[in-house]
């Protein structure tokens, strides 16, 4: 009898949120974003909560305008190394741009954050979309979106050599013999490529796991060829779950042309539920958060959908406003959608506004309803698991206690853990060291 | 009467240590990568008062690197690691500033600052390895006086990039939602000679302003540097008239660079043997000297030179002419190795020997090492002591005996005076250059 295929679940710690007003909420610390304790407690919970892994976005520019999370945070290589300090099973994930740093030391700090955790630690692999970013780090020109990719590409093939610097019984540190290391299981890449000369040995060697596990976020054609070669999991997100099926079936796909299984790649759609105990408490949740957002606030939103037109002209309690064709020729499918509902519904400008600027998420409602709702999805092939945002205050702590058990209860969801290392959590393969009985084994 | 001067200490982390340490039955072959071993160090030094600890670095190795250098954890993930099992030690770390860029070593000091609460510390290096360059694109390893400009212009451009969030910019108000005060937010626009950096850093300052700024060089440049910039100077004196000297001469550059002497620290390091007799400190000694072989030892030689080899040259002949080679790496010390093999007229072997197990001044019972440590504190040569224990007991020992003496000579403390590295080390919290701006009427509140 085959075990029945197991959920993956991985927590975003976030900080105040990715919106720009969930700060306000009276149960949410508005210092959140650099509150060590509270971060150390949300590992604990999701560690609690069996989950595999948690993890850290990042950006590298900001302006007065971006959302109260990215202004003051921790960096992803820090934050994850404490919280690996003070946890044990739970996988420890953080992007880094390609773009903006050098391979020796991403290849460094990333073995360094494994061994630490003893073979938890994984990088996200971006390769940093914002412009503004070059600004920062010597203004040379931000390289466009398909060079981006070609860099990201080299860049990952040095890392991954470096990693395998040490083959992994290289250090042999026998104290009689006064042998520290075999010096033919010590190997130096001497890459010479394109965009990156870098001589080796890395000087730290593989931990359990061989290599942190890889994670790429890419949508775009080319994202997606780079996620289906080089990655080890995949981050997407998507309303429907039609959408969802058929971005996982592509990746997949492509996967498999490129001489990879299927099961090498997880796909992960992330997902920001508002669980309640009963359906009138989540929808509380939902409207709290709804009206954080000022009005002001919510009509400029709104203003960009429709060539960013000024709608604080309007009175914001009478019905929405008759906008004619407006929108029709940048968000058309968004803006109709809008105007109907707004029809239908009877909705005044203020609620149309503030329900645009805080989308209703899919995964709404009591535990079981959300429950059924992540194994509807995991069922039907739309995902192997899931990210989960928090996008009200002690979301992640409602996921635990209350969705949690009942996926472990249907047998979809882990009781335990099995392993300590976040490949082996994950169902991944340990990559074999390409030095190791002197072939070349390396990766598509 | 004004408040009595105070010793400090740090607690340099270094795994299996130097020479061949590794070998000694009482060391974990493995504590270079053992969490557990810097978790225990970090916290014993805790429990002793001490200051910080420091981790150092290096960004090339060879084979005839040391096991140290071989395979281990890198400066900023481990202290931050042990930033968030600690409460009041100082967490320092080695970041060259030559293979890096401003705004991410700003970001990562920035962040182990707030994991910590205010503990963080930078020590500034530049590099000495030519064969670094070789891990980071080739480009030809910078000169030693342009690794030193690299260096200064680096440093503002960190500070610069700390400063980008005044201390109370941060309103929070969710009355009002108003979540920070746009004036209180800057960006650096820096543009200089190596480096051009827009800003603003997306995290603000931690409690204790900004981490804290070590530097190493010895030489003239890294004298120069470090009275400019640093609030706190290592050093690795052989005597303690060397000691005195170096102390001498940066407390005066500091002055003359109209800074205040008493905020720039002045830490030898320091490696230490300790035993219940002085023969019993002298047999450990012993011990750990005899597991070096002559072939690790021209090895360890050769770091210091480029990774010269010195196994071509007959081991008991007079130390060979090497010319000017070691200038562009660890200029003063491969200066002094030279200066001293002339003037003792020494083997190739004898060097090789002593470099790879040098004797420390720190070798005997309990009172022996607190009077030198005292003495040494007495008489200007250091404001506090970086510690590394010789053998595998020595840094506990100095903990359990050592700490105590000095706390009964009240030299050093028996309480942390505060839970931020600047309010222990005593030095004071820099003001946001912005607020100072506007307080002096320069730029609009």
């Amino acid at each position: 009898m085959t075990a029945q295929r197991q959920l993956k679940l991985g927590a975003i710690l976030h900080g105040v949120g990715s919106s720009t007003s969930l700060w306000r909420h009276p149960d949410m610390p508005a210092d959140a974003s650099v509150n060590i304790d509270l971060y150390k407690q949300w590992v604990k919970k999701a560690e609690a909560g069996k989950f595999d892994f948690v993890f850290i976005a990042d950006g590298l520019y900001i302006t007065e305008n971006s959302i109260p999370h990215f202004l003051n945070r921790f960096e992803p290589l820090t934050i994850l190394s404490a919280l690996a300090a003070v946890s044990s099973n739970i996988g420890l994930v953080g992007t880094v741009s390609t773009s903006y740093s050098e391979p020796f030391n991403i290849a460094r700090q990333f073995g360094s954050l494994d061994m630490i955790s003893g073979g938890r630690a994984g990088w996200n692999v971006v390769t940093t979309p914002l412009e503004g970013t070059a600004l920062n780090f010597g203004g040379r020109a931000h390289p466009e979106h398909d060079k981006r990719y070609e860099i990201a590409t080299e860049y990952l093939e040095v890392v991954r050599g470096l990693w395998d610097s040490w083959e992994d019984d290289a250090f042999v540190r026998n104290k009689e013999t006064g042998q520290f290391f075999d010096p033919a299981k010590l190997h130096t890449l001497n890459h010479q490529g394109t965009y990156f000369s870098v001589k080796g040995p890395l000087n730290i060697a593989r931990s359990r796991q061989g290599h942190p596990v890889i994670f790429q976020a890419g949508s775009s054609n080319v994202g997606r060829d780079f996620a289906a070669k080089q990655a080890d999991a995949v981050f997407t997100g998507h309303e429907t779950l039609q959408e969802a099926v058929a971005f996982y079936e592509d990746v997949k796909q492509r996967a498999v042309s490129f001489g990879r299984k299927r099961e090498d790649v997880l796909i992960f759609p992330g997902i920001g539920p508002i669980i309640g105990r009963t359906r009138e408490e989540a929808e509380r949740k939902y409207e709290e958060v709804v009206n954080l957002v000022s009005v002001e606030e919510a009509l400029k939103y709104l203003g960009r959908f429709f060539e960013h037109h000024d709608f604080s002209q309007y009175d914001v309690d009478a019905p929405f406003p008759d906008v004619g064709d407006l929108g029709r020729n940048s968000f058309q499918f968004g803006t109709d959608r809008i105007k109907a509902n707004a029809r239908e519904k009877g909705l005044t400008l203020r609620q149309v506004a503030l329900s645009v600027a805080t989308p209703r998420p899919g995964f709404l409602g009591t535990p079981e309803e959300v429950a059924d709702r992540v194994q509807e999805w995991f069922e039907a092939g739309a995902a192997d698991g899931f990210i989960i945002s928090s996008v009200v205050p002690r979301g992640l702590e409602d996921f635990v206690e209350l969705v949690v058990p009942i996926l472990q209860r249907r047998g979809l969801f882990r009781e335990e853990y099995a392993h300590d290392t976040l490949r082996e959590n994950l169902g991944l393969k340990i990559p074999v060291n390409r030095y190791a009985a002197g072939k070349v084994t390396g990766r598509v | 009467m004004g408040n009595q001067r105070k010793l400090k200490l740090g607690a340099i982390l270094h795994g299996v240590g130097g020479g061949s340490l590794w070998r000694h039955p009482d060391m974990p072959a493995d504590a270079s990568v053992s969490l557990a071993y810097y978790k225990h160090q970090a916290q014993k030094a805790e429990a002793g008062k001490f200051d910080f600890v420091f981790v150092a670095d290096g960004l090339y190795i060879t084979e005839k690197s040391i096991p140290h250098f071989l395979n281990r954890f890198e400066p900023i993930t481990i202290l931050s690691a042990l930033g968030a099992v600690t409460n009041h030690i100082g967490l320092i770390g080695t970041l060259s500033t030559s293979y890096s860029e401003p705004f991410t070593v700003a970001r990562q000091f920035s962040s182990i600052d707030h994991i910590s609460k205010g503990r963080a510390g930078w020590n500034v290096v530049t590099s000495p390895l030519e064969g670094s360059a070789l891990n980071f694109g080739g480009k030809p390893h910078p000169s030693h006086p342009d690794r030193y400009r690299i260096a200064e212009e680096f440093l503002e451009v960190v500070k610069g990039l700390w400063d980008s969030w005044e201390d109370d910019a941060f309103v929070r108000d969710k009355a009002s939602g108003v979540f920070f005060d746009p004036n209180k937010l800057h960006r650096l626009n820096h543009k200089g000679e190596f480096f051009s950096v827009q800003g603003p850093l997306n995290i603000a300052r931690s409690k204790q302003g900004q981490p804290v700024v070590f530097q190493a060089g010895s030489s003239d440049s890294g004298r120069s540097l470090a009275a400019k910039t640093a609030d706190a100077v290592f050093t690795g004196p052989e005597s303690l008239e060397e000691a005195k000297e170096f102390y001498r001469d940066v407390k005066q550059r500091t002055a003359r660079n109209g800074r205040n002497p008493a905020h720039t620290l002045i830490f030898p390091g320091i490696s230490v043997i300790i035993g219940r007799t002085q023969a019993e400190a002298e047999e450990k000694y012993h011990q750990v000297a005899q597991l070096v072989t002559i072939e690790y030892a021209l090895d360890h030689l050769g770091r210091f030179f480029e990774h010269h080899d010195f196994s071509q040259y007959p081991l008991d002949e007079p130390f060979p002419d090497l010319g000017n080679l070691g200038q562009n790496s660890f200029r003063s010390t491969t200066d002094k190795i030279k200066q001293r093999a002339k003037a003792e007229n020494l083997t190739l072997r004898e060097v090789a020997l002593q470099a790879a197990t040098p004797r420390s001044p720190f070798i005997g019972t309990p009172e022996q090492v607190a009077d030198q440590l005292v003495q040494w504190f007495e008489e200007e040569a250091a404001d506090g002591f970086i510690v590394g224990g010789a053998t595998p007991d020595s840094f506990d020992l100095f903990v359990e005996q050592v700490v105590p003496i000095l706390q009964a000579r009240g030299v050093f403390r028996t309480e942390y005076e505060s839970d931020t590295l600047r309010g222990n080390l005593g030095i004071p919290i820099p003001e946001n250059r912005y607020t100072s701006k506007k307080h002096a009427g320069i730029i609009p509140t």
